[in-house]
C-alpha cells in the first residue's frame, strides 16, 4: 500500500513539473517566434543601425 | 522605429526574467520544504503530500480567471485593446493550471477513492470550467478581426468566471466525494506552513508566467500592426 501510494505522488510531482516546464518551453518559443517576426518587419539593415 | 521598440521596455523585461527566476526557486524550496519537513498523514499517509500541489494549483486557477474577469471588463469599458492582452495571458495561464489541477486531483483520486474521476459537483465544475477557458482560447485562434475577438473573448471571459465561486463552494451546496475545501484554517498546523509556503511560491511563477505571455501578446500585436501599416502602404 505504501509503495504504491509514493508512485502515486511522484506522479503527481512529475505531471506537476511536466506542465509547469511544457508551458515555459512554449512561452520561450513563442517568444523565438516574435522575435524573428520583428527581425522580418524591421527589414534588412535594421541591425546594423541600432 | 521598428515595431518591437514600442512594446518591449528593457527594464520591464528584465523584471519579468527576475521574477521567472523567483518563481522557479520558490517552486523547487516550497516543494523540498513541504515534502521533507511534513508527516505522513493519518488516513491518508503520504499521499497528503498531493496536496501541496493540488491545492495552489487550484488556487492559481481561481487567481488567474478573476484577473481574466477584471481585464474583460475593463476591456469592454474602455476599449483598450491592452486589457483584451492581458486578459487572453491570463485565461492562457488560468487554463493551464486548470488542467494541472484536475490531473493532480485524477492521480490523487485514484488511490484515495479507487477511481481517476467521478461525476461529482467539484469534479464537473471544474471541467466545465477547463472546457468554457479552452473554448476561450479556440475562439481567439479563430476570429481573425482583433476588435471582434476581443469583445468576444471578453464576454466569455466574463461568463467563464462566474463559475469560479460555483466551483469553489460546490462542496458545500452539493453533497460529493470531494472533501469540504483545504485552506489554513481547515488543516491541521503541521501541513499549513507547507501549503501556504507552495501557494506563494506558485503564485510568483503565475505572475511571470502572465507577465511573460503578455509581453509576448503585445509584441505579436506589434508585428501585426507594422504588417498591416506596411500592407496598407505606410499609412
Amino acid at each position: 500500500m505504501f509503495a504504491s501510494n509514493l508512485a502515486f505522488v511522484i506522479a503527481a510531482y512529475a505531471v506537476t513539473w511536466a506542465v509547469i516546464l511544457g508551458y515555459f518551453l512554449r512561452l520561450m518559443r513563442a517568444g523565438g517566434r516574435v522575435a524573428g517576426a520583428e527581425r522580418l518587419a524591421a527589414g534588412p539593415g535594421a541591425e546594423r543601425g541600432r | 522605429m521598428p515595431a518591437s521598440d514600442r512594446s518591449q521596455d528593457p527594464r520591464s523585461s528584465r523584471t519579468t526574467t527576475w521574477l521567472g527566476i523567483a518563481g522557479f526557486g520558490a517552486v523547487i524550496a516550497a516543494q523540498t520544504f513541504s515534502i521533507l519537513t511534513s508527516p505522513a498523514e493519518g488516513d491518508m499517509g503520504d499521499l497528503q503530500k498531493i496536496m501541496y500541489v493540488h491545492v495552489p494549483a487550484a488556487w492559481m486557477t481561481f487567481l488567474a480567471f478573476l484577473v481574466v474577469m477584471i481585464y474583460s471588463l475593463r476591456y469592454l469599458w474602455k476599449r483598450r485593446e491592452d486589457d483584451d492582452l492581458l486578459a487572453a495571458s491570463a485565461a492562457e495561464v488560468g487554463a493551464t493550471f486548470n488542467g494541472l489541477t484536475l490531473l493532480l486531483g485524477m492521480i490523487w483520486g485514484r488511490p484515495a477513492w479507487g477511481v481517476w474521476w467521478v461525476w461529482d459537483a467539484r469534479l464537473t465544475s471544474t471541467l466545465v470550467l477547463f472546457l468554457i477557458f479552452a473554448g476561450y482560447l479556440a475562439l481567439r485562434a479563430f476570429v481573425d478581426d482583433p476588435q471582434e475577438r476581443a469583445r468576444w473573448s471578453a464576454a466569455v471571459g466574463v461568463i467563464g468566471a462566474i463559475n469560479v465561486p460555483i466551483v469553489y463552494m460546490s462542496v458545500k451546496w452539493w453533497r460529493t466525494l470531494h472533501q469540504p475545501q483545504s485552506s489554513p484554517a481547515t488543516l491541521d498546523p503541521v501541513y499549513t506552513r507547507g501549503l501556504r509556503l507552495n501557494a506563494i511560491a506558485l503564485l510568483i511563477l503565475m505572475i511571470f508566467f502572465i507577465r511573460k505571455r503578455y509581453e509576448i501578446a503585445r509584441r505579436e500585436r506589434a508585428v501585426e500592426h507594422a504588417a498591416e501599416t506596411a500592407a496598407l502602404g505606410g499609412r
